[in-house]
């Protein structure tokens, strides 16, 4: 291969590169199945006090209100997930509805594009619950998520 | 050899420039929203399944219920919108939905953030066309599409608070998940 044609290959990579889908990868996460928004966008805080039980009742709202889900991995990478142990309703889904907040270990393959990561949960091998008890340094998030009370 | 890794660094560093370089906002009509990392953006996309996009799914693309992305024209980024542009906890799946697979015009806020991991090509729907048609709708078609879906849950208050699968969780768990009743969750988070 000449100089010129090595160079215009690599030139058509580089640019047709992003258009085509990404090569997925086998990979085992554990995380916490989080509201993406919130997170990213820091509408309600910090990124510490939008997960966990002091955020559970907004992941919930979110997640049925169909904002995406993401896994907030142990390394700190969010992966968006666009199906979950077969469900493809990744947009107010029940599958991921009943996992908001949960710690989960989700097998399953990863794609990468544009700086975002994807998920696609093949299976959820172990579901922990609600472990990350936050609502002790947080409080509520968003305060009005628990009604006040009726005497 | 040196000469072709040269020509190659070249060749990339332009394209990475422009891609980062990009600047959406100019013609940009969005409201803000008062987050740290919002810039207002509009731009041509594709409505795409993004399933089917990145992962080759595509069996059922873009049937109602799957998150679809906006493949951006300028750049082929897969640009993520993750809301609309209602204030209740709404996504932009089933705004955006009538119009999978087409071109559009979209108008709204994206989030790029450098000081949270992962907080890129993040995206507020707020508007949306078919490419060059004239008239935009607002993105807030979510809560029509849930008030459809749950007649038995009409009444007053936010759809969120009425929600029966919600409702559901929250009364078998509580609302920290934690099995408490609402009032000892609302005492203890005071």
């Amino acid at each position: 291969m000449s100089l010129k044609t090595s160079i215009a290959a690599a030139a058509l990579a580089l640019t047709a590169a992003p258009a085509l889908a990404a090569e997925g990868e086998r990979v085992q996460i554990t995380g916490e199945i989080i509201d993406t928004w919130c997170y990213f966008s820091g509408v309600m805080g910090g990124p510490e006090a939008v997960v966990g039980s002091a955020h559970h009742t907004c992941a919930l709202w979110c997640s049925a209100g169909g904002i995406p889900v993401g896994l907030l991995g142990d390394d700190g990478e969010v992966y968006m997930v666009l199906k979950i142990n077969g469900d493809d309703q990744s947009a107010s889904g029940d599958t991921q509805l009943t996992l908001a907040s949960h710690e989960i270990v989700a097998d399953g393959m990863l794609y990468k594009r544009d700086g975002l990561n994807y998920l696609v949960v093949e299976a959820v091998v172990e579901d922990r619950g609600i472990t990350n008890l936050n609502h002790e340094d947080f409080g509520v998030v968003p305060g009005f998520a628990i009604p006040k009370p009726k005497k | 050899m040196k000469k072709f890794i040269a020509a190659l660094a070249i060749l990339a560093t332009p394209l990475a420039t422009s891609v980062a370089a990009q600047d959406f906002s100019e013609g940009s009509t969005a409201k803000s929203w008062n987050l740290y990392a919002e810039v207002p953006a509009t731009f041509e996309a594709e409505v795409v399944d993004i399933l089917c996009t990145v992962a080759g799914d595509c069996a059922n693309q873009c049937s109602e219920g799957r998150q679809l992305g906006l493949l951006r024209s300028a750049d082929n980024v897969l640009v993520f919108p993750n809301k609309n542009s209602q204030s209740s906890f709404n996504g932009a799946a089933y705004d955006l939905h009538p119009y999978c697979g087409k071109m559009v015009d979209v108008d709204g806020l994206l989030i790029e953030d450098e000081d949270i991991q992962g907080a890129t090509n993040i995206y507020l729907v707020q508007k949306i066309k078919e490419a060059g048609a004239a008239d935009w709708a607002k993105a807030n078609k979510w809560t029509k599409v849930w008030a459809a879906k749950h007649p038995e849950a009409k009444g007053k208050g936010p759809w969120f608070r009425r929600d029966p699968r919600v409702n559901a969780i929250i009364a078998d768990t509580g609302h920290l998940g934690q099995g408490l009743s609402p009032e000892e969750a609302y005492e203890i988070t005071r």
